[in-house]
C-alpha cells in the first residue's frame, strides 16, 4: 500500500516535469519555427525581387529592341537557382515576350500585373511563390519580369525541424526524468515517509512514532513539523487521559474496598443483633408457655388471649429474625457455582406448594429443562422466594398461572416467573426489592417483605440482574439474568 | 411625365451603347495592329540615343537632341509622332530633315537614306569628324564603315553595329546595346 502511494506521487511529478518540460520544448519550437518561417518567407521575397530586378535591368534594351533572344539569354541565368520553377517577361501590352522554365513542359502561367503605383507585387500560393516585378526604363513601364519560387525549401526546413524537435523533445524529457528523480528524495520521499507514519499512526494508535524532519525549509518540512507536534499533543493528551482513567479505576476500587467491608460490617453487626435478640425471645416465649400451660386454670379468658398475643408475636419476631439471619447468611456464605437445573427446582417447590393448599386451582407451567451454571444452595432460595409470591399473590384469585421459562437475548439466559395475580403498582417496582418494603398489607398477604431483598442479593452476587414488571391486578412478572454481564467478576460480594 | 423620362433614358443608353461599340472597336484595333517597318525603324532611332554616350566635339553643343534624316526620307510623319514630347537626358528630341551633314552639324544621329548610298564615303568621314552616330538600312553599312545598320531579319528589324567606326567617332555604345545587335564589328572576341 505504502509502496503504491510513493509509486504514484513520485510518477506524478516525473509526469508533471515531463509534461511541462514538453510543452516549453514545444511552444518554443513552434514559435521559432513560425519566426523562421516568416522571415524565411521574407527573405525569399527579397531574393526573388533582387533577381527580378538584375533580370529587369539586363531586359531593358531587349524589350526596346524586340530581341526575345537575348531576353532568354538573360532569364536562362536563373538556371543556376534551382528554387526558381519559371520566369518570364511580359511586355507591358501583356504579350509574352520571353520565357524560362526549370523542367520541361511547365506551364505559362498568366501573370497579372503589379497593381497600379507599385512596382512589385507577390503571391503566395500554396507551392510556389510568384513575384511581378515592373522593368522601368526613363520613366517608362517597357514590361514585367516574374518569377516562380518553389517553396519545397519551406517542407524541407518543416521537416528538418521536426526532426531536430523530436531529437531535443527526447533529450529533454531524459533530462526531465533525471531531474524528477533527484527531486524525488526531496520531495516525495519526505511525504511518503510521513504517509508510512500517519498509516502506523492510524492503524497501530501509536502515537509515539515521528516523522523525520527533513533538512530543507519548505513547506514539506513545515507539514511534517506540524505533524509531529499534532502527534506530540495527541500523545499529550492520551497520557492525560490515561492518567485520569487510571485514578479513577483506583478511586472506585477504593470505593468498592470501603462499601465492601463497611457492608461486612454491617451484615456482621446484623448478624449479632439478630442472633442476640433470639436469646430474650426465647426466654419469652419458653416462659409464656410455662405461663399458659401451669397457669391456666388461674387466667380468665381473656388474660389467656394476651398471652396467646404475646406467644403469637414472638413467633413473628422469630421468623423476622430468621429471615434477616438468612438474608445475611446468603451475603456472607461461600459461592460454588455448578450446572443445575432450574426447571426441576421449580417444579419440585411448586408440588410443596400444592400440597399445602391442594384445594387451590392453579396451572403451572415449565420448561423440561432450563440448565444454568450458579450456586444450587442460592438459587434453590431465588426459586422458592419468587414461587412462594407467585402462589401467594395469585391466592385471592379463583383460577391462577403461574409460568417458570426463559428468553435469550443477545446470549444472555433471561429467566422469568410469571402471575396472573393482584399484581402491583408499576411506579413502585424499586421499592419491591428493599427489604421490609411490601406493597401489600400484611391483611391482604402475610409476609415480611424480606424476600425480594433475598432475591436481589444472591441475583447480584452471582453477577446478574433482576426486574420486575407488572400492574395492579393484572399480574407481575420476575425476571433475571444469573450469568454475569461482560467483564463484571462473578461472585463478588456485595 | 414618366413615358418622357423613360425615353430619355433609353435614348441615353443607346448613345452610350454606341460611344463604348465605337470606342472599344479602336482600341482593339489599334492593339492587333503591327507597327509598320517605318515605326519600329523610327522607333529604334530614338531608342539608339540611349544606350549611346557622345564624348564628340558637337557633344552638348546644341539646347536639342536631334536626329536628323539625310536625303529621301523614308518616314514622313512617323519619326515626328515617334520623337514628340520624348527626353534624352536633359534635352528634348527633335527630328530633322537634312539634304547635307554640312547643313547642321548638330546632329547627334543621321539616318542615311538610301538614296544618298552614292555620297556615303562623304557623308561617313563628315559624320565621324562631327561625332554623329550614323544609321542606315543601306545593306552592307556596317561593312561599309557605317555604325548601326538595319537589317531585316524573320519579319523583324534588327540592327548591326561597327564597334571601331563609334569608337573613332568618340561615341561609347551600351554593352546593353550590342547584346541585342545580331552582329557587332570589331567586338574582341567575335
Ligand atoms: N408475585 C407478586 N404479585 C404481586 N405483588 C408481589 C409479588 N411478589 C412480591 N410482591 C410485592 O412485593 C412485596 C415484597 O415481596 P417480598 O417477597 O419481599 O415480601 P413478602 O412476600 O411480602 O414477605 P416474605 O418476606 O414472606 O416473602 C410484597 O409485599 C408484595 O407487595
Ligand atoms: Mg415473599
Amino acid at each position: 500500500m505504502a509502496v503504491g502511494y510513493s509509486r504514484s506521487i513520485s510518477r506524478k511529478l516525473t509526469v508533471m516535469n515531463m509534461l511541462v518540460s514538453a510543452a516549453a520544448l514545444l511552444l518554443a519550437c513552434a514559435a521559432f519555427f513560425a519566426y523562421d518561417q516568416i522571415t524565411f518567407r521574407q527573405s525569399l521575397v527579397r531574393t526573388l525581387s533582387a533577381q527580378a530586378q538584375i533580370i529587369g535591368a539586363n531586359s531593358i534594351s531587349a524589350l526596346i529592341f524586340n530581341d526575345p533572344q537575348s531576353a532568354t539569354n538573360t532569364l536562362s541565368a536563373l538556371k543556376s537557382f534551382p528554387n526558381i520553377a519559371s520566369a518570364g517577361i511580359i511586355t507591358s501590352d501583356q504579350r509574352p515576350f520571353a520565357q524560362y522554365s526549370r523542367d520541361a513542359g511547365d506551364e505559362v502561367l498568366n501573370i497579372p500585373a503589379p497593381p497600379d503605383g507599385r512596382l512589385e507585387a507577390y503571391w503566395f500560393r500554396a507551392t510556389h511563390l510568384v513575384l511581378v516585378h515592373s522593368i522601368v526604363f526613363q520613366g517608362k513601364t517597357l514590361g514585367f519580369v516574374y518569377l516562380r519560387a518553389d517553396l519545397h525549401e519551406l517542407d524541407q526546413r518543416l521537416k528538418r525541424y521536426a526532426a531536430i524537435a523530436f531529437v531535443v523533445l527526447l533529450l529533454s524529457l531524459l533530462a526531465a526524468l533525471i531531474v524528477s528523480a533527484l527531486f524525488r528524495r526531496s520531495v516525495a520521499e519526505p511525504i511518503v515517509q510521513l504517509a508510512e507514519v500517519a498509516r502506523a499512526v492510524s492503524q497501530d494508535n501509536n502515537y509515539s512514532v515521528r516523522a523525520a524532519p527533513t533538512a530543507a525549509q519548505d513547506e514539506i518540512a513545515l507539514l511534517i513539523d506540524a505533524f509531529n507536534n499534532m502527534l506530540q499533543q495527541i500523545q499529550h493528551r492520551d497520557n492525560a487521559l490515561q492518567a485520569a482513567h487510571d485514578e479513577l479505576e483506583e478511586r472506585v476500587e477504593e470505593r468498592t474496598r470501603e462499601l465492601v467491608s463497611s457492608n461486612r460490617e454491617l451484615e456482621a453487626f446484623s448478624y449479632s443483633v439478630s442472633h442476640d435478640l433470639r436469646g430474650p425471645l426465647e426466654v419469652m416465649n419458653g416462659f409464656s408457655y410455662v405461663l399458659l400451660k401451669s397457669y391456666a386454670n388461674q387466667l380468665d379468658s381473656s388474660g389467656k388471649e394476651c398471652l396467646q398475643s404475646i406467644r403469637a408475636a414472638a413467633r413473628r419476631m422469630s421468623e423476622l429474625i430468621d429471615d434477616l439471619l438468612n438474608l445475611s447468611r446468603v451475603t456472607t456464605s461461600v459461592m460454588h457455582r455448578e450446572e443445575i437445573d432450574l426447571s426441576s427446582y421449580a417444579r419440585a417447590i411448586m408440588e410443596e406448594l400444592c400440597r399445602t393448599a391442594p384445594e387451590r386451582n392453579v396451572e403451572f407451567v415449565a420448561p423440561i429443562e432450563v440448565k444454568a451454571y450458579a450456586d444450587a444452595r442460592l438459587v434453590q432460595i431465588v426459586m422458592q422466594n419468587l414461587l412462594e409470591n407467585a402462589w401467594k399473590y395469585t391466592s385471592h384469585h379463583d383460577r391462577a398461572r403461574i409460568e417458570f421459562g426463559f428468553e435469550d437475548k443477545d446470549g444472555r439466559m433471561i429467566c422469568f416467573v410469571k402471575d396472573d395475580g393482584s399484581g402491583f403498582d408499576p411506579r413502585s417496582t424499586d421499592r419491591l426489592f428493599q427489604p421490609f418494603n411490601r406493597l401489600h398489607t400484611s391483611a391482604e398477604f402475610p409476609g415480611n417483605g424480606i424476600g425480594l431483598a433475598t432475591v436481589r442479593r444472591i441475583i447480584q452476587r452471582h453477577g446478574g440482574e433482576v426486574w420486575a414488571e407488572g400492574a395492579v391486578e393484572k399480574g407481575a412478572t420476575f425476571h433475571f439474568i444469573l450469568e454475569p454481564n461482560r467483564g463484571t467478576e462473578a461472585g463478588r460480594p456485595v | 411625365m414618366g413615358r418622357d423620362l423613360g425615353a430619355r433614358a433609353i435614348s441615353r443608353y443607346l448613345v452610350f451603347l454606341l460611344f463604348l461599340s465605337l470606342f472599344g472597336a479602336q482600341t482593339s484595333h489599334a492593339q492587333q495592329t503591327h507597327p509598320t517597318e517605318s515605326q519600329v525603324k523610327a522607333a529604334y532611332l530614338y531608342n539608339f540615343g540611349k544606350f549611346v554616350t557622345w564624348t564628340g566635339t558637337n557633344a552638348g553643343s546644341s539646347a536639342s537632341f536631334d536626329i536628323c534624316v539625310l536625303g529621301k526620307d523614308p518616314f514622313g510623319v512617323v519619326l515626328d509622332s515617334t520623337v514628340a514630347g520624348g527626353n534624352i537626358g536633359e534635352k528634348r528630341v527633335t527630328a530633322k530633315k537634312i539634304s547635307s551633314l554640312q547643313e547642321s552639324d548638330h546632329c547627334r544621329i543621321v539616318f542615311i537614306s538610301s538614296s544618298e548610298q552614292a555620297r556615303l564615303k562623304a557623308i561617313l568621314a563628315a559624320a565621324k569628324a562631327g561625332g554623329t552616330l550614323t544609321v542606315s538600312d543601306i545593306p552592307h553599312f556596317a561593312d561599309k564603315g557605317g555604325m548601326i545598320e538595319f537589317v531585316p531579319q524573320e519579319n523583324r528589324i534588327r540592327f548591326e553595329v561597327n564597334l571601331p567606326a563609334t569608337e573613332e567617332a568618340g561615341l561609347t555604345l551600351s554593352s546593353e546595346l550590342l547584346k541585342v545587335a545580331t552582329r557587332v564589328i570589331g567586338k574582341t572576341g567575335n
